[in-house]
């Protein structure tokens, strides 16, 4: 009796099939999560390098054909120290980032500024 | 070099990083009271213009009383509720929405597995 109910039961029941390990999201819940920000989304140092020289070349004062990545704010591109905390507030506020004030303060250089920037884990 | 040589520029040195990071709040703080991006471009000028002003000024013992007195000028006219970034200490997202500790997973299709 149960060995002939078995295959006939078993013709009808339909279970979902689903890939082990990963949960299935909802397109719409992914999307909410992207906002979360938790952090996983580091940038490259690529674009790092690339969005730092663009804030450089950017200020009103720097000559743009001057600046590479090696760059000293003072000594090659001959600014002051005042322009060196404009810029590194410019650089804060593309990266959205809050640099406290003693390590702000310790940035004068392309190389400093990238490095910083790259290995911060907040730097959006 | 002299021990008094040293001494002076040990101080110069002190001066102007106080200088630097006196400038950098008082820029950031200009920023938070400006309503506009473009109202902040001619403050923060008007700013340096006034940093500029003392820019040749030598006796030590002046510019001590310069700072000082642009320090308090900044304390006096701080802003109440500044801008501070959302992940930051004091910012809108600090400690909100965690990651999850490791070894605990997310269903996030709880309560609607029938529905597919």
């Amino acid at each position: 009796m149960a060995a002939s109910l078995r295959p006939a039961i078993l013709r009808h029941i339909r279970l979902p099939v689903r890939p082990q390990g990963q949960p299935v999201l909802p397109s719409w819940l992914s999307s909410i999560r992207a906002m979360s920000g938790h952090g996983d989304d580091h940038l490259t140092r690529e674009e790092v390098v690339d969005r730092v020289l663009d804030v450089v070349k950017s200020f009103p004062k720097v000559n743009p054909s001057k600046v590479t990545a090696e760059v000293h704010f003072q000594k090659d591109l001959g600014l002051d120290s005042l322009d060196v905390v404009e810029i590194v507030m410019a650089l804060e506020e593309e990266f959205k980032l809050e640099i406290p004030d003693k390590e702000a303060d310790k940035i004068d250089s392309c190389p400093l500024a990238i490095e910083y920037i790259a290995n911060h884990p907040m730097a959006g | 070099m002299s021990l008094s040589t040293l001494g002076y520029l040990a101080r110069r040195a002190a001066q102007k990083e106080r200088v630097r990071i006196l400038y950098r709040r008082a820029l950031r703080d200009t920023l938070n009271w400006a309503v506009h991006r473009h109202l902040f471009y001619q403050d923060a000028s008007d700013l340096r213009e006034r940093f500029e002003a003392n820019k040749h000024v030598e006796d030590l013992d002046t510019i001590d009383h310069l700072i000082a007195d642009a320090e308090a000028q900044y304390e006096k006219w701080r802003h109440p509720d500044p801008y501070i970034v959302p992940w930051a200490p004091g910012g809108t997202k600090f400690t909100r929405n965690p990651p999850p500790p490791s070894g605990i997973e997310i269903v996030y299709d709880y309560g609607k597995e029938e529905n597919e």
